[in-house]
């Protein structure tokens, strides 16, 4: 058996990477696969934990509903990419900024 | 012979209504518009003459009459002022007031066609004015009141064709050289007041008055309220002489009057001969009693001195007018030094004919030179038409001109039948009378007068023979006008005898003598004959020596040159030495003034402009940055701060998203580690 | 260290040096590819922690779905935003170094939790039944979505439906474009 640190390991690096996609990028795509590692990460660690959960394999019905809720989310994200370029013909979140002060 | 018998009441109005009336006429014409006819001013004068002789004839050799109110106090000490009439106040009333309203006649025919001569009439009435106030005034602060103002109208008379730079130089002259007498009278006047505590005339110079009963003690002067060092005594006395040397034209202070001929002449007669001038003389008679024995004798050098001075001088001028005014200050010098001896009386007959035979010669002169002037704007010339060498054989050409002209000149060469030979006469048989007494320089005056007279008598012929004698030199010189000759006319019948004695030869008939107090010397000698005679006798001979020279004949001339010729011609070289010691000093004191003024002063001035700038241009910085900065800097700190927060607010997602982690994870790692 | 830790060591390491890829690497397209590689070796892991099912749902969706979407969105896009896309400029920033701070902070944090945790000892792990190799684990999945969490699944749907038809009005065109 793989130790269940090792995942967790492996679950906040991915995503402390895609966090890091997610500040740093200019790119709104790039923020939404940033977003998707985010996602992944979770995705791993519940996965990780739900070896031990056998009865209500609770880790797992997450794991899937997780999955099928993140390609909504990338769904509706690109809708939203796709109008945001369409008013601000621009795509890069730091220039994005209407809302400011 | 009394016309009227007036009250004492009426003759003050009628002094003031004689004093105030050409002063009225300064008023109408300064006030009003530019009033050019003379109707005004020579009504004005003919009152002031009126009332004149109505208070001559009431008051001479009659009471005194003195009148004063009070006029104002300082602290506990009162000054009064009124007028004063005895002898001497309405002799020289009339004097003044006559010959003026014949002037002001004259100077109609002279001065017309001037663009400025409703200023003329003005300060013609403003010097009537005041030399009639001086007259009668009777306190010594009034008479310096008016001698100041006298001194003021001749300035501006003098300087009355001012565009011309030699007469504003002249008035200035002048001016200056009163001022420097008047410094004089002031402190004249100071000394009195510290001794006796008045100025009132009556009370310091009358029968027993203060300075009569002030004794000399122990080399003290005591009066009835101070005392002090009698050395004062003759100070003042010498003081009040300073004021006469100024205005009276004495040496040293005679330089202005020769200059102050740059006036017109009717001006020059009036008030540089008959009667300005005359002050001066008359302000040593109402001072008399002051003068001690020490300052008599001043009195006569300095006054025997001018007039021989003034006659020399007179010998190679050769403007007609200089040479009457060398002439004047001769004649001044014979009136000071015949008070000097103490012919008092004699001396006060000589300036009432001196008025009107000095008088009658200028405006006689006044009318040649009008003509000439005249002459040389018809015909387009250049020549200098007061010059006497370029005049000649006028006597056919302006005969009324010349006949009185001669009678003036004879009168002042003392010739018989004239008033002059008379007053002359006078003063010379006086003083042969009073030198018996002394030894030394004294037994000298009489001789210099003699001489003297004799000088005259040349320079005067030389005059005449010059411009009326010969070849005539223009065609076409007409006659003056007849009021010019008609004023004339009058002066000449004045010239002679018939005003002032019936016995033409003999003085002790002149009425004027008897109204003041005689000499007290004998009367009765053999002098009286022998002196008229020789000196008569003389003159005469020099008159035919003088006709030799300039008359028609001019077979022999006079050397123009050497020593003696240019010592006089340039008036004993006065002028000169004066620039060089007073003139040139002060100008390079003034200069040098200016120069510290504009280094050191303005420099001063301009430092502290600049240091002043400089202070300014720290509190500008101060202030500005500062104090200012001190106020934007909170601002600019608000700002900043701010603009420091606005930044969390960027708009940006992904600066929210880092804003909210850096708080989240440091809470948590703060809350684990720490 | 038998055989399967290396092969999981190996996913894990292709999991991560993929992951760091993306990020890095500028090009668009590229990082997505890079994507593809990521979520297959995730996959992969899944499996490892004894999920199958869950690994092949990854894959189909994930790799067929959201990859297939993205690159399809990416590459029909009209001319404007490919080339509005390719805007991305290198360098190292100030925003760089903040993210890098953030996220090396939040490992840090990640990390010290994990390893201050004894797994093996605690106590609901002691007490539980892990999965083993071979069970069926299809079957419990379908059991327990009809069963315990049917709800949750309901729930899904709907929110799959508002999904849809919310990105597709969202990306409708215009009539006045």
């Amino acid at each position: 058996m793989i130790p269940l640190s090792h995942f967790m390991l492996i679950s906040a690096v991915l995503f402390c990477i895609g966090l890091y996609a997610v500040l740093t990028k200019r790119n709104a795509i790039q923020v939404l696969i940033g977003i998707e590692f985010m996602i992944n990460a979770a995705i791993l660690n519940f996965v990780a934990f739900g070896q031990f959960d056998k009865i209500k394999g609770g880790g797992q019905m997450f794991a899937l509903f997780a999955i099928v809720l993140a390609a909504a989310g990338v769904a509706v994200a690109l809708a939203i990419i796709l109008n945001v370029y369409k008013h601000f013909r621009t795509i890069d979140p730091a220039k994005i900024d209407t809302l400011k002060d | 012979m009394k016309i009227l018998n007036f009250s004492a009441d009426t003759l003050c109005l009628l002094t003031i209504i004689a004093i105030v009336f050409p002063f009225l006429s300064f008023l109408m014409i300064i006030l009003g518009k530019q009033y050019k006819k003379s109707t005004i001013s020579i009504f004005n004068i003919s009152i002031s003459f009126i009332s004149s002789l109505l208070i001559f004839s009431n008051l001479w050799n009659g009471e005194v009459v003195h009148q004063q109110v009070e006029w104002f106090s300082v602290g506990s000490y009162v000054f009064s002022a009124g007028f004063l009439l005895n002898n001497l106040s309405v002799l020289m009333m009339v004097l003044v007031s006559g010959i003026s309203l014949l002037v002001h006649v004259y100077s109609t025919a002279y001065m017309k066609g001037d663009e400025n001569i409703h200023k003329y009439w003005a300060y013609l009435g403003l010097f009537c004015f005041s030399m009639m106030a001086l007259v009668v005034a009777d306190s010594l602060l009034l008479i310096y009141m008016f001698w100041e103002l006298v001194g003021f109208s001749s300035f501006l008379l003098i300087g009355f064709w001012f565009t011309k730079a030699a007469a504003s130089q002249a008035a200035k002259k002048a001016f200056i050289m009163n001022r420097i007498g008047d410094i004089g009278f002031l402190t004249g006047m100071m000394i009195i007041y510290a001794q006796f505590g008045t100025f009132d005339i009556v009370k310091l110079f009358g029968n027993g008055g203060l300075i009569d009963s002030a004794s000399i003690v122990d080399g003290m002067w005591i009066s009835a309220s101070a005392e002090m060092s009698v050395i004062w005594l003759s100070l003042a006395g010498f003081a009040f002489f300073m004021g006469t040397m100024a205005k009276s034209a004495q040496f040293p202070l005679h330089t202005w009057l020769p200059d102050a001929m740059e006036g017109p002449t009717s001006v020059s007669s009036l008030i540089h001969a008959a009667t300005m001038v005359a002050a001066g003389v008359f302000l040593l008679g109402r001072i008399y009693p002051l003068f001690d024995s020490l300052v008599l004798n001043i009195i006569t050098v300095i006054g025997i001195f001018t007039a021989f001075m003034g006659a020399t001088i007179a010998l190679t001028q050769n403007d007609i007018k200089r040479i009457l005014a060398y002439s004047t200050i001769s004649q001044l010098g014979f009136m000071v030094a015949a008070m000097g001896i103490g012919a008092y009386g004699e001396s006060i007959f000589h300036l009432a004919t001196h008025a009107f035979f000095k008088c009658l010669l200028f405006l006689a002169a006044g009318a040649v030179i009008h003509q000439l002037h005249y002459h040389k704007k018809q015909h387009n010339l250049e020549f200098d038409h007061q010059d006497i060498r370029l005049m000649g054989g006028l006597r056919k050409q302006m005969p009324i001109a010349f006949i009185t002209m001669s009678i003036a000149a004879a009168a002042l060469a003392g010739f018989p039948f004239t008033s002059g030979f008379l007053s002359k006469d006078a003063i010379l048989i006086t003083s042969f009378e009073w030198a018996e007494g002394y030894n030394g320089f004294k037994k000298l005056v009489p001789y210099i007068f003699m001489l003297t007279s004799w000088i005259t008598v040349f320079y005067i012929a030389r005059l005449i023979f010059r411009v009326f004698f010969g070849k005539p030199r223009y065609e076409g010189i007409k006659e003056a006008s007849s009021v010019m000759n008609r004023v004339l006319v009058v002066l000449a019948f004045c010239s002679l005898f018939l005003l002032f004695s019936f016995n033409p030869f003999s003085f002790d008939g002149s009425w004027i003598l008897h109204g003041f107090v005689s000499s007290g010397v004998k009367r009765f000698s053999v002098l009286h004959v022998i002196i008229p005679e020789i000196v008569t006798i003389t003159s005469i001979v020099i008159v035919f020596m003088a006709y030799r020279i300039y008359g028609s004949g001019a077979t022999k001339t006079f050397p123009e040159n050497g020593l003696i010729y240019r010592f006089s011609n340039r008036a004993w070289y006065f002028d000169t030495a004066y620039r060089f010691l007073f003139v040139r000093p002060v100008e390079s004191i003034s200069r040098f003034s200016y120069k510290f003024d504009k280094l050191i002063v303005d420099g001063l001035v301009n430092l502290l402009a600049v240091g002043v700038d400089i202070l300014s241009g720290i509190s500008d910085w101060f202030d500005r940055n500062i104090i200012d900065g001190f106020v934007n800097g909170i601002s600019s700190f608000a700002r900043k701060t701010g603009d420091f927060t606005r930044q969390f607010q960027s708009g940006k997602l992904q600066h929210y998203l880092v804003t909210m982690l850096t708080v989240v994870i440091a809470i948590f790692i703060l809350t684990y580690f720490i | 260290m038998g055989p399967e830790q290396i092969v999981f060591y190996f996913f894990a390491a292709l999991t991560l040096i993929s992951a760091f890829l993306v990020v890095y690497i500028q090009n668009l397209v590229r990082s997505i590819f890079l994507f593809f590689i990521t979520i297959f070796s995730l996959a992969a892991m899944f499996v490892f922690a004894l999920a199958d099912f869950i690994a092949v749902t990854q894959v189909v969706i994930y790799v067929g779905g959201v990859l297939v979407l993205m690159l399809f969105a990416f590459m029909l896009s009209n001319r404007e935003l490919l080339s509005g896309l390719q805007q991305v400029r290198g360098g190292f920033k100030l925003g760089h170094l903040v993210g890098l701070l953030i996220c090396t902070g939040l490992f840090f944090l990640l990390y010290s939790a994990i390893s201050s945790v004894d797994i093996v000892n605690l106590p609901w792990i002691k007490e539980s039944q892990p999965i083993r190799q071979n069970d069926n684990t299809i079957h419990q999945i379908g059991i327990n979505t009809m069963t315990l969490y049917l709800l949750p699944f309901e729930v899904v749907s709907v929110f799959l439906m508002m999904a849809l038809i919310g990105a597709a009005h969202l990306a409708r065109k215009e009539k006045n474009s």
